[in-house]
């Protein structure tokens, strides 16, 4: 009787414990601050699954978060996470066309900051993080979300207000300028004014940029003198952005500081080799020199005369990565359907071509019609109907009669 | 003058001497006991754009005679290196670029407060004090113009009114004493538009000096000149150039003060070793007195001539 005694307590014991911990009383805690949390939620994912934070290697939990586990309740968030997170990108249109700027000093007047022709400036340099850095996956924001108005104050490791504005301006205007002053574009003195505000450059605009479309270089090389840039096919064709080559683009690379006459006149800079190559090696890593380098002046790309095969209807909007791949030079294809579309004939869907198959015509199998599986030629239809063809005649109906 | 008799002279110099045992706010140049709050201040070359706006700011806050704000745009200046003089205690100097010619390298120089400072250990009369906050200032009243300060800087900052025949002044730096009185900034750090002058706990700036180099290596050499420079100031540099081409003076972690003091406070600590040479030569005196005393009385004994003399 004992023994049993012995075995019974503790496997009743067991048995009850693991009931309690089995039920769902403790788990319904969790439950009520998900639940609680679910609006949020989405905004989490928002920010974690953004591209800017997913391709930024430099990332850390840390980054962002100061609490060694983060939860939804207390994701413990720091103030500036200091890392360029920019992903909201907008137009120069889109943004303002000019912001005004009044915590201002006695001595000096507001300034009207025209913003579009700044915006417009910075689209082939660092866009709109140049200004708006460490802005997280949200809305824009600008100075006064983060710079304090006071200078004396508590935290000093972020520069206030008045230092924010400037750093941004001055580090531009003075080597654009070459001046020290404060006056010449954004103050103007209070008692010589009357005005509350300047507003210099207002509803100002850059001028449209002249596109180029081919440019050549000769070189010093006695073989293969010249290259040949076709720069309208990189953007129309190829659609590359402008901002994949025009990285750190600044106004003096094209205006001459302090002349101002000849702001029009375009500045010859002197480069290295390796500077020349830059751009293009980016992507052409793989080429060979006569990519670019040849005898003679080169013809314009051409996808029929260079591979045999003619871009038409589907495939002159496709990407060129979208087919040979990432890797220059890029991957060869055949010319048949199949050798891109594996399973082509399962997928390809007739509305395309503008019909619906007719009952009778749903059960056959591709190459009862395409002759060989070979999709580029057209199908035959003599094989069951003596007097119809394609595309004369169609195995269905056209849709919406 | 009249009233400083004997007992009166022996009153104020006990309390003197107590009060100096006791320790008022202000320390010697050797004493650790500094504030941890003590004041820092980083000057952020990378940030300054030489608008010499504090130089200007520094005049007003002074009362020295300061032209218009905007004449001071005026970059010619910039052609020869300046000092700070009795006119004005900040300058700013304009250092070439390497690396973008359009941007020059500005540095701001002024009193550095040293940790230690050397001013502080010369003074023969205690005209300058280093105070808790970590402020290196003097006192007019007691200054008599010695300018042994002047020649103990290692930055040569203090500067003397060599025109002026009567009362001459001693000039430095004095981290806007009135202005933070008044709980406000010093006039250089509210002015600069940049905020190139980073005000706060020394600790804090450093701190934030050590940052600003880690996240931009490729601007800054990696040195925050004045964190160990003769044990410490209180302004400190960073910059993207070695700071012996910003002609900043190459300066070892050694304290100015340290030896010198080390012997001179050694010799008069606690006044143990005058009044022990005094007691040395008193004894000595003593002695040989009695010495001769002993000798005299032989002496007496046996010359009769003496005795008539004395009639």
């Amino acid at each position: 009787m004992r023994k049993i005694l012995y075995i019974l307590v503790p496997l009743v014991l067991t048995f009850f414990l693991v009931i309690t911990a089995a039920l769902p009383q403790s788990g319904s805690e969790i439950q009520e601050v998900r639940a609680r949390n679910t609006p949020e939620k989405s905004q989490i994912n928002k920010v974690h699954d953004d591209p800017a934070v997913l391709n930024n290697s430099n990332l850390k939990c840390k980054t962002c978060h100061t609490s060694e586990y983060p939860t939804p309740k207390d994701p413990g968030l720091t103030d500036c996470p200091r890392e360029n997170l920019v992903s909201v990108y907008q137009s120069p249109k889109e943004g303002p066309e000019s912001v005004a700027i009044v915590e201002m000093s006695d001595k000096y007047t507001g300034v009207i900051f025209p913003h579009r022709v700044h915006a417009e400036m910075s689209e082939m340099s660092t866009g709109c993080a140049g200004c708006h850095h460490y802005n997280t996956s949200g809305p824009i924001l600008n100075c006064r979300n983060c710079h304090e108005k006071s200078r004396n104050r508590e935290d000093v490791s972020v520069p206030d207000l008045k230092a924010a504005f400037h750093r941004q301006c001055m580090s531009c205007h003075k080597q654009w300028s070459g001046e020290n002053g404060c006056n010449s574009i954004c103050h103007k003195r209070k008692d010589i004014t009357k005005d509350n505000i300047t507003s210099t450059n207002i509803s100002k605009t850059h001028p449209e940029l002249p596109e180029p479309g081919k440019i050549t270089w000769e070189t010093n090389s006695n073989i293969n003198k010249t290259v040949t840039f076709f720069h309208d096919e990189h953007i129309k064709l190829f659609k590359i952005k402008c901002t994949s080559c025009h990285t750190s683009e600044s106004c003096i690379r094209c205006h001459t500081p302090k002349v101002q006459s000849d702001l029009n006149k375009p500045v010859k800079i002197e480069k290295s080799i390796e500077e020349h190559h830059k751009p293009c090696i980016n992507c052409h890593y793989g080429n060979k020199c006569t990519k670019c380098h040849s005898d003679k002046e080169m013809s314009p790309f051409d996808h029929g005369k260079t591979s045999g095969w003619v871009l038409s209807t589907y495939h002159k909007d496709l990407l060129c990565s979208g087919c040979h791949g990432n890797q220059m030079p890029y991957r060869k294809l055949g010319t048949k359907c199949v050798s891109c579309h594996r399973d082509f004939a399962a997928e390809f869907d007739h509305k395309l071509k503008g019909f619906t198959f007719s009952e009778a015509h749903s059960e056959l199998e591709c190459a009862n019609c395409h002759v060989g599986k070979d999709f580029t030629k057209n199908p035959v239809c003599s094989d069951c109907h003596d007097d119809k063809s394609f595309p004369g005649d169609i195995p269905g109906e056209k849709p919406g009669k | 003058m009249r009233n400083l008799n004997r007992r009166n002279f022996l009153k104020t110099a006990a309390i003197g001497i107590s009060a100096g045992a006791l320790g008022t706010s202000s320390i010697k140049a050797s004493d650790k006991s500094l504030s941890e709050d003590r004041i820092g201040i980083l000057v952020d070359t990378d940030v300054c754009v030489g608008c010499r706006h504090c130089e200007w700011a520094c005049r007003t806050a002074h009362e020295f005679p300061a032209c218009d704000l905007e004449e001071y745009s005026d970059i010619s200046v910039f052609e020869k290196y300046r000092r700070p003089d009795n006119t004005s205690l900040t300058v700013i100097n304009q250092f070439e670029n390497e690396k973008n010619p359009l941007l020059p390298i500005y540095v701001k120089v002024q009193c550095m407060h040293c940790e230690k400072p050397a001013c502080v250990s010369a003074c023969i009369v205690g005209a300058l004090t280093k105070l808790e906050d970590g402020s290196v200032v003097w006192d007019d009243s007691k200054c008599i113009g010695c300018r042994y300060c002047m020649v103990a800087c290692q930055f040569q900052i203090p500067t003397y009114d060599y025109d002026k025949a009567i009362d001459p002044h001693i000039w430095k730096c004095d981290l806007c004493r009135d202005r933070r009185i008044r709980d406000k900034l010093p006039a250089c750090v509210e002015i600069c538009p940049n905020e190139a002058l980073v005000f706060g706990k020394r600790s804090e700036v450093l701190s934030i000096a050590r940052k600003r180099i880690k996240r931009k290596p490729d601007v800054y050499v990696e040195h925050i000149y004045g964190e160990n420079e003769i044990g410490g100031t209180s302004w400190m540099y960073i910059a993207g150039k070695s700071f012996d081409k910003l002609k900043m003076p190459p300066l070892g972690k050694e304290t100015a003060p340290g030896i010198s003091e080390a012997i001179q406070h050694g010799i008069f600590s606690y006044f143990v070793p005058p009044v022990a040479l005094f007691a040395l030569l008193g004894t000595l005196m003593w002695v040989n007195k009695h010495k001769r005393g002993e000798s005299d009385t032989e002496i007496e004994s046996t010359d009769p001539d003496k005795e008539e003399s004395e009639f």
